[in-house]
């Protein structure tokens, strides 16, 4: 696994160059019209939010959906999770989001109907593959030193899986983020308004900004989760 | 498992198969009546639809999904294969002919748009015909059951027997620019991938560079696409502000090639990682007796390494292809063409036929690539077993 460091220098380096002054001078010319630092970060906490909330349930969904799939007794699942996972893949966010929109409306809820439809299974598919790691060996020692199937799964088999569910957590992240930046196709109000409306009326300031905010919240949480898994693993 | 709980779920998924499209077919509306294509409109329920035609729909619709689940031998499947197939078309000049019925005396921007019982049946009813030419082991049944569904549509289409359909109508006025963005978004995609494959060929040749190509290739899967192509235009509009004379060369900020450099950005993670373990797949010893045999680099690369790897090598191709067809949706969003064209339109006119237009070429088309590269992916994995 990498250290944190290199995304989080990198992080930090995008997000001064999201600062208005920064970007106004970077994308200089006379069309060039940054956006205000306030209206910036309001745009960065609603995309947080929502991406913060896309991955909650990505992540929840897919870790537990994850865990009853590789119990004993639901072994005859993973064809379907595979064949489901394919299909799922082939669903680009911007078609979900579209397809949602005359239903669910603008805005918040049909980005996180695409994020769950193209986020969740990869998520599911990599618990599955994490948990699968586990050596038999190190199930069937827990199981004759008496531990109950709770603790097996709390106990030895989420600690030994740890490097793939982080690795896991990270992509689900990372979806969440994208998709959020796709919702501004939606009307949700994310950091990828400013990139959409600057492509639109060629204010590359604005468009400068929005895209290196949105590639900084990227590289800065997977940082952090880098970060949690590093010291996972040291403990 | 003992023999009464395997005959309890033997008999429940018949059960369940029979009694799942005929409830959707009575609770959801069929159709949606609306005055414009913008609006929702109000919903029709089957019975008013259908009319004569409900009940035998209700049947075909019970019966076929039935006898396709339960697997009762050979003249079973195929009866229930051509139950679900005659229910597909009942069900599609049903609702045709509906459309066409309350169509009748209202002003010509009314439009009858499918709702959720029509997709949600005819969906059921095309499971029900894969399922079925699964079960009776015909070659590609995939394919061959996609092929007979697509050939049912265009009939009655070409028949004229779904007319009314809101569908139809934006289908038909949009019909020679619905080609173009196929060949405009195959064009992209495919661009894309060739683009990705030579970068990817020109990194596996350096050697030394091989953490920071992996550092690299990851790091472009962490930027989001909406901010990579933004940042692309945005640097394009930079240079060609510094370097004005760029512009006599054809380079602009905004078109294909923000779009293409931004989709192949994508590939080269799949394809690297393809072609990394395609040059892994032999075991060194294998690798050792074919450098003792006198072999050069050359020739390891294309008689042990290549035919040994082919499987990784088609399988990251397989995944890169999938990725470019679905981020080319995304390339009208820097003035290149497509299928997102279509989607983008719809979505500023919220007209959800529209929107369907597009994205169901967009959908078709992924799985088809999914699909053709997963056969040749299996049998380069049967042909040279690693």
């Amino acid at each position: 696994m990498r250290a944190p460091l290199a995304p989080l220098l990198l992080g930090l380096a995008l997000s001064v160059a999201s600062h208005p002054a920064v970007a106004g001078r970077l994308a200089g010319g006379a069309g060039s019209r940054p956006l205000p630092l306030d209206r910036l970060a309001e745009l960065a906490a609603n995309h947080l939010a929502l991406a913060g909330l896309g991955f909650l349930i990505v992540a929840g969904l897919g870790l537990a959906l994850g865990i009853v799939a590789t119990r004993p007794g639901f072994a005859t699942l993973r064809g379907g999770i595979d064949a489901l996972a394919a299909f799922a893949q082939s669903l680009p966010p911007v078609v979900v989001v579209a397809l949602a929109l005359p239903v669910l409306g603008f805005g918040g809820p049909p980005t996180l109907l695409a994020l769950l439809a193209y986020g969740l299974m990869p998520t599911l598919r990599g618990t599955v593959g994490a948990l699968d790691s586990v050596s038999p060996e190190a199930r069937a020692a827990a199981e004759a030193i008496g531990l109950t199937r709770r603790q097996i799964l709390t106990g030895v088999e989420l600690p030994l899986a740890a490097p793939g569910l982080i690795e896991t957590l990270r992509t689900a992240l990372i979806l969440s983020i994208s998709v959020a930046a796709v919702g501004a196709l939606a009307g949700a109000s994310t950091l990828g308004t400013p990139i959409v409306a600057g492509l639109q009326n060629q204010n590359f300031a604005g468009l400068l900004q929005g895209t290196a905010a949105t590639a900084a919240l990227a590289f800065l949480g997977d940082a952090v989760l880098l970060a949690v898994g590093g010291f996972w693993r040291r403990d | 498992m003992t023999a009464a709980v395997s005959g309890a779920r033997g008999a429940l998924l018949p059960l369940a198969a029979a009694l799942a499209l005929p409830l959707v077919l009575v609770s959801l509306p069929l159709l949606h009546l609306a005055p414009n294509r913008l609006v929702t409109g109000a919903p029709i329920a089957a019975a008013t639809v259908l009319g004569f035609r409900l009940w035998p729909l209700l049947a075909l619709a019970a019966i076929g999904p039935a006898l396709v689940v339960s697997g009762r031998g050979r003249a079973g499947t195929w009866l229930g294969l051509f139950a679900c197939t005659g229910g597909l078309a009942l069900l599609l000049t049903g609702l045709g002919a509906g459309a066409a019925e309350h169509l009748a005396g209202q002003p010509p921007a009314a439009r009858a748009r499918l709702a959720a019982g029509a997709w949600l049946a005819g969906l059921g009813l095309c499971a029900g015909i894969l399922w079925g030419m699964r079960a009776s082991r015909l070659p590609a049944a995939g394919w061959l059951s996609a092929l007979a569904i697509l050939a049912l549509i265009a009939g009655l289409g070409a028949a004229g027997a779904l007319d009314a359909l809101s569908f139809t109508v934006e289908f038909r006025a949009r019909r020679d620019g619905l080609a173009r963005a196929v060949l405009e978004h195959l064009a992209l995609s495919g661009g894309a991938l060739v683009l990705a494959g030579l970068v990817t060929a020109a990194l596996g040749t350096w050697r030394r560079g091989r953490g920071a190509v992996d550092l690299l290739v990851g790091g472009v899967q962490v930027v989001p696409a909406v901010a990579l192509l933004g940042g692309l235009v945005a640097a394009a509009s930079a240079g060609l502000a510094l370097v004005p004379s760029l512009r006599a060369y054809g380079i602009s900020a905004l078109g294909a090639g923000p779009a293409l450099v931004g989709i192949a950005g994508y590939l080269l993670l799949p394809l690297w990682r393809g072609l990394q373990g395609a040059l892994r797949a032999p075991d060194p010893a294998a690798l050792d007796a074919a450098r003792a045999l006198g072999l050069t680099p050359r020739q390891i690369l294309t008689t042990l390494r290549l035919p040994l790897g082919a499987g990784l090598l088609i399988g990251g191709l397989r995944v890169a292809a999938v990725q470019a067809l679905g981020l080319a949706t995304l390339a009208p969003l820097v003035g290149a063409g497509g299928l997102g064209r279509l989607v983008f339109d719809g979505m500023a006119q919220f007209a959800p036929d529209l929107i369907l237009l597009g994205a169901l070429p967009v959908i078709a088309l992924s799985l088809a690539a999914e699909s053709a590269l997963g056969t040749v992916e299996a049998a380069a994995r049967r042909r040279w077993p690693s």
